[in-house]
């Protein structure tokens, strides 16, 4: 038996994966990525995401350049809230949101 | 090249005594000592090892000294440490989860599986509330805040990476009484040199060296996580080993090189397939080498470069150059054993103890696409690179990129794409004065 093809290794996402949820008509990037979990683990899509842009390119038969990133957001590195908490002298923490893209 | 390895301390992993050379990164000390499994994946419990060796993958966490989820690639090794396997059942020896993976062989569709009928569907929800999530809370909790301290750093320019491209770009632009500050998240700066086998650390310590003594103040160990617009008129925010950094500058320089992406394959995640780049780490800078029959994956110079190495170190090397041969599937379970190759004369199986994948790396443009950096997709480029002009402008207004972040060029690219931007930054710097 063929073993697994692991595009996304943090959440175990695999090509086949992939193929369902575009069969299923998700063929937009963040479709795909709350479908499948792909790009939601500790590492954020820094493996995946461009792998799943290059398959959705081909599914589509869209030029790649076309392809879209995920929205990234902060943190892109593991944080330890500790950091985020004794920064209290300087006033509020950084809450934004991020302006992603 | 540096003196050979010399363990000079134990670490512990799960209870037993393994010996460590103080400093190196914990991955590195536990696989020199013969320790295959680092970790499990959490879905289908598959055993993992560190695929790229640089932060990036989240392939090897591991409990580190009563701490959950650790990098143990970024984990400096010493006398005493502890490092537990997490994320398994009953032991990170033997974990029954595993089962999961043959279990579900075309893998589990979460959305419909076991929804019904209703009690199955409670009980469902029950064992995978005690599965789910990874690792467990921390052994004990942060000492009291006590005093609070944050720091603020405020320049004319903020370059973040301290590769190739970033020191390089540092050099060019330092000067004329610019303030000019570099984070890198490596323990120490030299990206992709300190990997490379014509490079190494000494020459990532020498561009390093001449950057701090043209004045430009190099920060270690300081990861730059986020870029918050709506807080004090936009603030880059860096995790300065454990202190929070608010980053001001009229210039910020993104020289955030690429990550280390895997080839698609069958079983492509098994331990023992490796980031060419890891691979480089090992060798060059770590002193140890990967295998003894390494196949090394992939038609860049970088391959080749890295398979000569190798091969002048006493290794058997294979090298598939993913073109006009490709890889269909790896063998071996808990640790790679061959690779089967589909090439014009048909299928053949290589049998290997270890696979250096050199792909085209993803730039790694996440933090400027947070700042507003316009990005375009390109396999030739690796993946989404910053979109800059002949000066390394991006299309937000004082933001600059260089190097593999702008498309991927290699080392001597990067240091040359470097030079020319913090040139022309050190030049937008002059005309508004
Ligand atoms: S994150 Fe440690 S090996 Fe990739």
């Amino acid at each position: 038996m063929a073993g697994k093809v692991i595009v996304c290794r943090c959440e175990d996402v695999t090509l086949d994966d992939l193929a369902h949820a575009t069969s299923l008509g998700y063929a937009h990037i963040e479709e795909v990525k709350r479908y499948t979990g792909l790009g939601t683990g500790p590492c954020q899509g820094k493996e995946c995401m461009v792998a799943c842009a290059l398959f959705l390119a081909r599914t589509t038969g869209q030029p790649p350049s076309e392809g879209e990133p995920f929205t990234s957001r902060p943190p892109i590195a593991p944080v330890a809230l500790g950091t985020l908490a004794r920064d209290g002298g300087e006033g509020a923490l950084p809450t934004g949101r991020g302006r992603g893209r | 090249m540096s003196a050979p390895r010399r363990p000079d301390c134990a670490v512990e992993l799960d209870g037993e005594a393994v010996p460590a050379v103080a400093g190196e990164p914990v991955a590195v000390s536990l696989f020199a000592a013969g320790v295959r499994v680092l970790s499990h994946s959490a879905k289908y419990h598959r055993p993992r090892s560190f695929f790229c060796l640089s932060g990036h993958c989240g392939a090897c966490l591991m409990r580190v000294d009563g701490e959950p989820n650790v990098r143990a690639c970024r984990a400096p090794a010493r006398e005493g440490l502890k490092v537990e396997r997490q994320n398994a059942f009953p032991s990170g020896k033997l974990d029954l989860l595993a089962a999961t993976d043959w279990l579900f062989p075309r893998g589990m569709d979460h959305h419909t599986m076991f929804t019904h009928p209703r009690p199955v569907n409670a009980l469902m929800q029950k064992v995978v509330h005690q599965l789910g999530g990874l690792g467990r809370l921390p052994d004990r909790s942060d000492p009291p805040l006590g005093e609070v301290h944050g720091e603020r750093v405020s320049v004319d320019v903020a370059i973040v990476g301290g590769g190739p491209a970033g020191l390089s770009a540092a050099l060019a632009c330092a000067g004329e009484g610019r303030r000019i500050a570099l984070f890198d998240e490596g323990d120490r700066a030299g990206g992709s040199l300190l990997c490379h086998p014509a490079h190494g650390p000494d020459a990532g310590r020498a561009l390093a060296d001449r950057a701090a003594e043209a004045g430009v103040a190099i920060h270690e160990g300081a990861s730059a996580f986020a870029w918050y617009p709506e807080d004090e008129g936009g603030l880059l925010a860096v995790d300065d080993r454990g202190t929070l950094t608010r980053v001001f500058a009229r210039r910020f320089v993104y020289a955030t090189g690429g990550f280390d992406v895997n080839a698609l394959f069958a079983d492509n995640d098994r331990p023992g397939i490796f980031a060419a780049r890891a691979v480089g780490a090992l060798l060059v800078r770590h002193r140890v080498l990967a295998g003894q029959r390494p196949l090394v994956l992939g038609d860049s110079p970088y391959a080749a470069a890295l398979a000569d190495a190798l091969g002048a170190a006493g290794c058997e090397v294979t090298r598939v150059d993913g073109v006009s041969e490709r890889a269909v599937a790896a063998r071996g379970h808990a640790w790679v054993s061959a690779l089967e190759i589909e090439g014009p004369a048909g299928l053949r199986r290589v049998k290997c103890d270890a696979v250096a994948v050199a792909t085209t790396p993803a730039p790694a443009s996440d933090l400027p696409r947070q700042h507003g950096v316009r990005v375009a997709l390109s396999e030739a480029a690796g993946g989404f690179a910053c979109v800059v002009d002949e000066r390394g402008a991006t299309s937000v207004p004082g933001v600059f990129a260089c190097g593999d972040v702008c498309g991927y060029r290699g080392v001597d690219g990067a240091r040359a794409h470097g030079e020319a931007v913090g040139r022309a930054v050190a030049a937008s710097l002059d005309e508004e004065r």
